[in-house]
């Protein structure tokens, strides 16, 4: 279960199209599915875990972890990635059987700063290095279970989607959203509540894996 | 393609011809700056000698230069731009210490007239029948974008706007408005939220 100290070259996918391999301290497990490792290009993680992804989890192509040095993103179980773009320095929580669409952004800094002239010595540097590998400032995305984001969709630092919460199309997080609700629109407002799903608990396609 | 130079232009292909490695006619970049990507000058097609100029010390990752036969692109010094996507037909201004994040969509025109009547011609005159037929005129107008600008991924500027120095445009706003300098938008429409820098010290 523990694929962190396995040595890197069993760390490669077989159907991957990428020659690239999962890094050290990404813990995928075994029966989740990861299409390419592509999707590591800009992770810098250095935390000892930087990215989880649990059982039954899916990433597909176009999914890209950008996590910074102290970045730390979990995948819950039966979570499905299409190609979200994940911009990480400090947490962020994807909860179990959330389904997330292609084109979102998660992000949880901004990676530049409001101020300025702090913002000119932030592209100083980068016209050297060509990277924006500046720690700025960072506030945790936790997206909770059974939750469903539309495509397109962006979820700005510091927001919370409770449980169960479906977020339409193109719409932008700017503020918590309670669970068992759908928000649309940019910003995205609540516009209507759901059932949770307590009476569904005993379903039994779930119960079965 | 990864493009650096240290001198003023690399003119080594034709408009419209686009190769790993080459930069198009038309295209200069100032010292340190890189151009990263595979498709950057795929829908490169100014014939203008100053199709598209970029100043020193920028990055240009994944940025898509999508520029019509008169489009003309000029950017700054110390820009940052991350898989944007810039569609030109007329001018696009784009000042120092700009950010331009991920998906961002920076447009001078409409692409296709808004009269339904226009709009048969133009559909006609863009599919493969339509070979040198002329299309209708189309609505283009300059975007400037001033200094020290930053703006969040996924956002959208539409034609003949501008965006004031300092301005933060949140990510996902589509901007349908000239933005004043030093202020905060988000949104769609992109309304006006507060100021780019807050008063207290973060």
């Amino acid at each position: 279960m523990n694929q962190a100290s396995a040595p890197a070259s069993s760390r490669r996918l077989p159907w991957d199209w990428f020659p690239g391999t999962i890094p050290d301290n990404v813990e995928v497990d075994p029966s989740a599915y990861l299409e390419t490792t592509f999707c590591f290009c800009l992770y810098r993680s250095a935390a000892p875990v930087g990215v989880r992804i649990g059982r039954g989890a899916s990433a597909y192509q176009g999914t890209m972890f950008d996590v910074g040095e102290r970045g730390v993103v979990s995948v819950g179980e039966f979570a499905l990635l299409h190609s979200a773009r994940i911009i990480c320095d400090q947490s962020i929580e994807i909860g179990d059987h959330t389904l997330i669409s292609w084109n979102v952004v998660l992000m949880d800094t901004y990676r530049a700063p409001r101020d300025r002239l702090a913002r000119r010595r932030l592209l100083q540097k980068a016209a050297e290095t060509h990277a924006l590998t500046e720690a700025s400032p960072a506030r945790p995305i936790r997206i909770g279970a059974n939750v469903w984001l539309g495509f397109d969709v962006c979820v700005m630092p510091g927001v919370t989607i409770g449980e169960g919460a479906v977020i339409g199309a193109r719409s932008a997080v700017f503020d918590d959203i309670p669970p068992y609700s759908v928000a649309v629109g940019n910003p995205a407002r609540v516009i209507r509540r759901l059932d949770s799903p307590a009476s569904l608990a005993a379903d039994e396609t779930r119960s079965e894996m | 393609m990864s493009g650096r130079s240290e001198t003023t232009s690399a003119a080594v292909l034709p408009p419209g011809r686009w190769a790993d490695g080459m930069l198009p006619a038309g295209v200069s970049l100032g010292g340190g700056t890189l151009v990263k990507g595979d498709f950057a000058f795929k829908r490169f097609l100014s014939r203008l000698p100053d199709g598209l100029v970029i100043g020193c010390g920028c990055t240009m990752d994944g940025a898509r230069f999508a520029i019509g036969e008169n489009g003309r692109v000029s950017i700054g010094d110390h820009c940052y731009f991350t898989n944007a996507v810039l569609l030109c037909e007329r001018e696009l201004r784009i000042g120092n210490f700009v950010m331009i994040g991920w998906n961002v969509t920076i447009a001078d025109t409409d692409f296709h007239p808004i009269s339904p009547a226009q709009r048969l011609v133009d559909a006609e005159a863009c599919s493969p029948l339509g070979k040198g037929r002329p299309r209708p005129p189309i609505a283009s107008h300059p975007v400037v974008i001033e200094d020290d600008v930053y703006i969040g991924p996924a956002a959208t500027i539409l034609k003949g706007l501008t965006i004031g120095a300092g301005a933060w445009i949140e990510p996902g706003a589509v901007v349908t408005a000239d933005v004043p300098a030093g202020a905060r938008v988000l949104g769609n429409p992109a309304r006006i939220v507060g100021a780019a820098e807050p008063e207290e010290p973060r």
